[in-house]
Parts: C-alpha cells; structure tokens; sequence
C-alpha cells in the first residue's frame, strides 16, 4: 500500500481558494482558470456551455453537483490519504526564516575550555527533557488520530521505532471510543494496546514515554481511568512514564472535534454517541462521524488539569491546543495549572480528515503560535509539518522544547516499517547538530529566536 | 492502644472466605455493625429523616475522584454504572423527601495502591444523608450528632464487645462528649507541609497526610474549605471565596481517618453544567439529571459516612477488611 502525501509537487497553485488536490480525477474541461482540485469526481461538461473564465468554476459545477459532499476530501481517500493543507510557495513563516549563525560564539569558546579541543558538530547534545519524560533527541512522535492510516500497523511500527529512538510517542484521541477498548475483548483492545506494547519491547530504560490524549467525547468512555488501573500500563507507570494528555483541539481543524469517515453500518452504531452526517450523499457508503471539541473557559482548562493531576497523580499531565488566536494565553494557564508540557498544533499540522476550507483557511500558522506564545513559562511542544533539521530548529530556536514528528513518521514507515522513522530520524538529528553547532551551540535549549532571521521583519531582534 | 496498629498487625489480606467467616473476630465486628446501623436508624429518624432504598445501577453515577472508577454494567444494550455513590439521586429525591437518608452498598475501582491503606474496600456501605435548604454547618450537625449517637448506642447496647476488643471508654470521651473540632484544608496543608510531608495544595488531603493528621489529633475534627478540583462537581462553590468549596470531611483521631464527606451542594443548572466541564465530564450523559436541575432541585447539604469505617473506629480494628464480611480489596480478585 502507498501513502500519498500531498506535497507541492502535486499541490495546486495557491492563487484560488482550493481544496484538496486529488488522485487524478476524471478530465474537466480546461475553460476555467482556477486549478481543478475539487476533491469529487468531475463528470459531465457544462451542459449549456456556459463558461465563467477567472471564476472557480469547477468548484461550484462541482457543489451544484453533490453538495455538502464538495465540501470535503474524496471519502474514497479516506484512510489511504494524510491531509494536511496545500504547501505554499516557499513555505510558510516559519520556512522563510533564515538560520543565521554568528561570527562570534562565546558558547563555542566555552564549549571548547569544556573539551580542551574544537568542538564540532558530533558534540551536539540532543537529549531532552520533554513533558516530564527523558528524551534522547528533541523530538517526539506525535499523535495521528484515529483515521485508519493512523492506527493500523503502519502506527504499530511508528510506535516501534520510536521507542527504539527513545523519544516519547502520543497516541491519539479517540483510539478507544472508535476502536474500542472493553467491548470484545481482547480484539478491541488491541489497536492502543498494541502499540503500547511495541513501545514497551523496544524501549531502553529511562527514556521516553508514552501520552495518551482523551478529549470531550472520550471523557464518555473515560479512557484515562481505564487505563490508569490497565496492567498493560503498569510498567509506563511505575517508570515515570505514563502521561494523559487533554485535547482541546487540532491543527487540521481549529474550532472543530475529531471527524471519521465510517462505512454506513459502523456509522448507524456510531449515531449514538456522535454525530453521524450524510455530507456525502443519501446513498454514499460512507458517513461522516464527528465529535464535538468541547468547551473550554481559563477556568475550565484550570480546572481539569487540576483534575488530571488529583487523579492520576502518577502520570504526567499534557495539554495540546490548537493554533487558536490566543494561543500565549491557553498556553499561560495552562503551565500556571501545572501541565508538564503544552503542545502546539500549528495550523500546517494534523493528518486527520478535515473539510478543505479548514486545511487551507483556518488558524495560525506555526510561527505565529510560537510568536504569541513569546519565551515559553514550561516546556513547549510543537508540531506541524515538521520533517527535517531547519523547520525542527526553527521551531526550537522560538521556544519549542521538542518538535512532534506526524505525516512524516507515517510517510517513514509506510516507505519502510522496519526502519522507516529511524532513517527519517538519523538525518533530522544530523541536521539538528550541524545547524546548532552551526549557531555555536551544543545543546537545542541554548537555541533562541536571535538565531533566525526573518526577512519580513528586515532585522534581527536583538 | 487505641490506635490502629501498623499494617503489621493484621495480615494485608484476609484468610479464605470461609474461615473468615468463622472468626470470632468478625462476629465481634459484625454484632458492632449491627448496633451501629441500630443506632443511625434511631438517631436520623429522631432527626425526621425518612430512609429510602438507594438505586444499584444508573446511566451515570458519581464521578467520583482520586482515580477510583465505577463498574460498567450492560442494561439491555445501555452502558450502565454500578453506584459509585447516589448523590444525584439524593439530590433528585428532596423534593419529595427534603430529610432523606440511605444505608446505601456502593462499588469502587479503587486503585491498586489503596489496598495497603487500611482504609479501602472496592465494595462498602455508606450512611447517605441528604437535607434540603441546609448549609454546611446543619450538615455538619448532623454528621456530629449521628456519630456522637451511634458511639453512645454502641457502648451502651454492646459494651463487652468493645472492651474484649480491647477498647476503652476513655478513648470515646470526647466524641460521647460531642466535643469536635474544625480546621481548614489550608490549615491542613500548611500543617504537613511543616511536618515535611509534601501535601498538594490542590487537592485532597493524601493517604499518608490524613493519616498523619488523624494520629496526631485525640478528637474527630472537620476539614473544611477543600479547593475546587478536588472534589466532584455537585459541591457547591463558595461564592465568596472563588475556587474555594462549601464541603467537609469527618476525620476520626488515633489514624482512624476519613470517616466522612459532605458538602453543600451545587444546584444551579449553569453552574452544573459549567462545573461538570471543569472537571471534564460530558453533561450530555447527565441528561436525566440536568432535566431535573433545570426543572429546580432544592438547595441542600449532605453527606456520607463510610459504615465500614465507622466500624472500624468502634472495634479498632487495623485494617477495613476485618469489619466486612465480604471483603473485595482494592486488586485482589476475591469472591
């Protein structure tokens, strides 16, 4: 099986409001200048032969032609696809930054007195301390959601490796509200426990852990006390390395609960608990299964972080937002509740499903997150389109403590499940330590944002 | 003497069942129990209180805290809940009965680690009071005078029990007396923390910490004022003094514990609903309930006193397992 990625490559231009490029779709005629990226299948021409050149046409034949079904990727896709928005040209905020090393480096001098010899790259530390974990590199797995592409054996092997890696590993909401946990036994079990126990076999002592998110529709099943008293978790908490992370939202979708695309008999049991939809059509194999994201206040978000931690006093207490306007605000009271580590979810991140006009359209950009956020009061984590050294740095450089690695740890796998992520890995962290030793510096928490220019601005802070 | 003896004393676990059965030990602590219920009868319906029959299952049930989770239990086709406590059906009840009481089983997951404390049994009793239009101090009234009662019962009906246990008059004084005092979760805080005992500020007052306290103290005392997030959604936050709550635990002296909780209860819908987010509930499976609260449920204050260990207290007994005939301990798989 293949994992498309939607990268530049096949991403459309970005001067019309799009939606998700597609598998090739039938041929559309040519008229209309927008580019034809409507995710539903486009069959007959204009039948009066009118034409709207400089408009989106395609786009409104397409929604004229299915209707709510237009508004979001091709459920044939689903579970095959990682989404995430288009890549713009040149990258977004952050990628235009510039890594800009200085002449004189101090900390290299001292560096040097440390070594009696001129440091080079290799003298790079990489180890982390991320959300009350040991980390080997400044990196962390992070969740992928419930849709199928996230939690089948490819995660199996993503689990795997990063435990191998000793870098923390998040599994994501919804594993068992979907996937089951007590229902069935051991089969329904299996998808979270799996790859727990794969992170477990191929863990070293000390380093790493394992997050498990719950958020507002969870809470039903209350994944956090069920796995609090699991014997499979035990050894996570007896080594410290257990923690829960409350999900308030996601990158792909800002302002929106986790959607799953479900066959139509899966879906009617679904109705129960969630809101199932025909976007699709009334007669579509698929439906749309959504959950709510849940309201939160300070207080609220106050609250029940105080909560986790009353409760599960063993296990470490995240909280992941997404890239919300007052991101430095949540990100504030969060840390002053006591949350072990705060992650980010710039808007490029996410590999759930989401409707287009979120993925290209909606919420703050990663640099901007990290921006509002300023000089961080915690450890801060950040993901979103993360996959090599210079994104990673620039990330950590403005206050990350550790950057999440999603589609592209998937992508890694699915090239390769035995080594897949190793390999990503070992380049990014090749990256990570020529570019630091680059600035001068050996460790990732010495980073800061003098160490980036930003062409916009025109000058560096100083 | 009067204390509860270090876990040493009585074996971690009890014996097969049937031997425990036959103990003389558990007749002693049974023939107690049976005095004691005697006695909370005599006293809440000397007070006007109407006993009901609590219920066993429900869509919902208390959520309850400190990691301990509720049973699920499959009610044709609805995931269900074994009590865990009925406070929402304590509530619902005042308006048909505004002075209600239950002896009411309840079951707890309680974490594994709670199985050491002496202090945890996954299935236990509890004397459930609830009272419309009540503040925290009636409430408290109320849990005094009932303990005070059924000590007073007890040493009156079966004397020779307790003194074959080993128990003496003079270590009951000041509760006969009705003599208790109050201190703040605050005060509480501040006092082990001076102890060196690295008490969260945020939250319940530990095992360790309570048992501390109790030691050091000769009579039961309050604990008022626990902060917000400490405690479920239905006790009521002290509009005054914000993330502050109107409730109370009845901690017994000589490392006897927690013998009570109450609190004035929340009974507004918003704040309901804005509560149960706080401490990450979905109000959506509380329906029945919210129904309830916004059709107007009666201002109130309550409490459960744990019978098991009130017993305990009584006997002095080191561990809860030897007041209960049918011990289930925290991870310990038992008929």
């Amino acid at each position: 099986m293949t994992t498309t990625l939607p990268a530049a490559a096949e991403a459309p231009d970005d001067s019309a409001p799009s939606v998700r490029p597609v598998p090739p779709a039938a041929a559309v005629p040519p008229a209309a200048s927008a580019p034809l990226t409507d995710p539903v299948p486009t069959e007959a021409p204009a039948p009066s032969g009118l034409r709207a050149p400089g408009f989106p046409e395609e786009q409104v034949r397409a929604r004229a032609r299915t209707g709510s079904a237009a508004v979001f990727p091709d459920p044939a896709a689903y579970g095959a696809h990682l989404f995430g928005p288009a890549a713009a040209h040149g990258g977004d905020a952050l990628d235009r930054t510039r890594i800009v090393p200085p002449v004189f480096m101090p900390e290299r001098l001292e560096k040097l007195i440390d070594l009696a010899r001129e440091p080079e790259f290799g003298d790079v530390d990489l180890t982390a301390g991320v959300g009350g974990f040991t980390a080997r590199l400044p990196l962390y797995l992070s969740a992928f959601g419930s849709t199928r592409a996230g939690s089948g054996d490819l995660a199996v092997h993503a689990s795997r490796q990063a435990a191998r890696l000793g870098i923390p590993m998040v599994i994501g909401e919804n594993m068992v509200p979907v996937h089951g946990y007590r229902k069935a036994g051991d089969a329904s079990r299996s998808a979270l426990r799996a790859r727990v126990e794969a992170y477990l076999e191929a863990a070293p002592d000390g380093v790493g852990g394992v997050v498990v998110q719950q958020s507002t529709e969870d809470a039903d099943s209350e994944v956090w006390n069920l796995l609090y008293s699991d014997p499979a978790f035990r050894p996570l908490l007896e080594s410290g390395r257990l923690a829960f992370e409350l999900k308030t939202g996601q990158g792909a979708k800002p302002g929106l609960g986790g959607m799953t695309v479900v066959g139509r008999a899966e879906g009617e049991q679904l109705a129960r608990r969630f809101t199932v939809r025909e976007v699709f059509g009334e007669d579509a194999p698929r439906l749309l299964r959504c959950a709510t994201p849940g309201t939160f206040t300070e207080e609220i978000l106050r609250q029940q972080l105080r909560f986790m931690r009353n409760n599960f006093p063993k296990a470490r207490t995240w909280v992941k937002f997404h890239p919300g306007r007052d991101i430095g605000q949540a990100a504030r009271t969060a840390w002053a509740a006591g949350a072990d580590a705060v992650t980010v979810d710039g808007a490029e991140g996410g590999t759930g499903w989401a409707p287009g006009v979120f993925l290209d359209h909606v919420g703050l950009p990663l640099a901007e997150c990290l921006r509002r956020i300023g000089r961080p009061d915690g450890c801060l984590l950040a993901t979103g389109g993360v996959w090599e050294g210079g994104r990673a740095v620039r990330a950590l450089a403005l206050g990350a403590t550790a950057v999440g690695l999603g589609r592209a740890a998937l992508v890694a796998v699915d090239e390769d499940p035995e080594h897949g992520l190793e390999r990503l890995v070992e380049a990014l962290a090749l990256e990570l330590r020529l570019l630091i030793s680059a600035l001068g510096k050996y460790a990732p928490a010495a980073l800061t944002p003098d160490d980036l220019w930003d062409p916009a601005q025109g000058a560096v802070p100083c | 003497m009067d204390q509860p003896a270090s876990s040493s004393a009585a074996p971690a676990t009890p014996p097969p069942l049937g031997e425990h059965l036959r103990s003389p030990e558990l007749r002693a602590a049974m023939l107690v129990q049976q005095e004691a219920l005697q006695g909370a009868r005599d006293y809440l319906r000397g007070q006007g209180f109407t006993e009901l029959l609590p219920p066993l299952v429900g869509p919902v049930t208390d959520p309850g805290g400190r990691g301990a989770k509720a049973l699920d239990v499959d009610y044709y086709g609805h995931p269900y809940k074994l009590m865990t406590s009925a406070i929402l059906y304590k509530q619902a009840s005042l308006r048909g009965f505004p002075r209600l009481f239950y002896i009411a089983p309840n079951v707890r997951v309680e974490p594994e680690e709670t199985a050491t404390t002496g202090r945890h049994l996954v299935e236990f009793h509890q004397i459930d009071v609830e009272i419309a239009d009540a503040g925290r101090e009636e409430a408290q009234e109320i849990a005094a005078g009932l303990l005070t009662h059924v000590t007073e019962h007890v040493w009156t009906t079966v004397p020779e029990i307790l003194t074959g246990l080993g128990r003496t008059e003079a270590d009951f004084a000041d509760v006969r007396a009705g003599k208790y005092d109050v201190r703040t979760h605050d005060e509480a805080v501040a006092r082990l923390l001076s102890l060196g005992h690295a008490q969260n500020p945020d939250g319940e007052i530990d095992w360790t910490g309570e048992r501390i306290l109790s030691l050091e103290s000769d009579r039961p005392f309050f604990v008022d004022d626990y902060p917000k997030g400490s405690r479920g959604f239905y006790d009521r936050e002290d509009p005054d003094r914000p993330g502050v709550l109107r409730n109370f635990d009845l901690i017994a002296p000589h490392g006897y514990g927690e013998l009570v909780s109450g609190s004035e209860r929340e009974a507004d819908y918003a704040t309901l609903v804005t509560r149960m987010r706080e401490s990450g509930e979905n109000p959506a499976k509380y329906a029945w309930y919210l129904k309830e609260a916004r059709e107007g449920i009666p201002s109130s204050a309550g409490f459960g006193m744990g019978l098991q260990r009130l017993v305990r207290f009584l006997t002095g007994f080191d561990a809860l397992w030897q007041v209960s005939a049918y011990p289930k301990l925290p991870g310990v798989v038992t008929p």
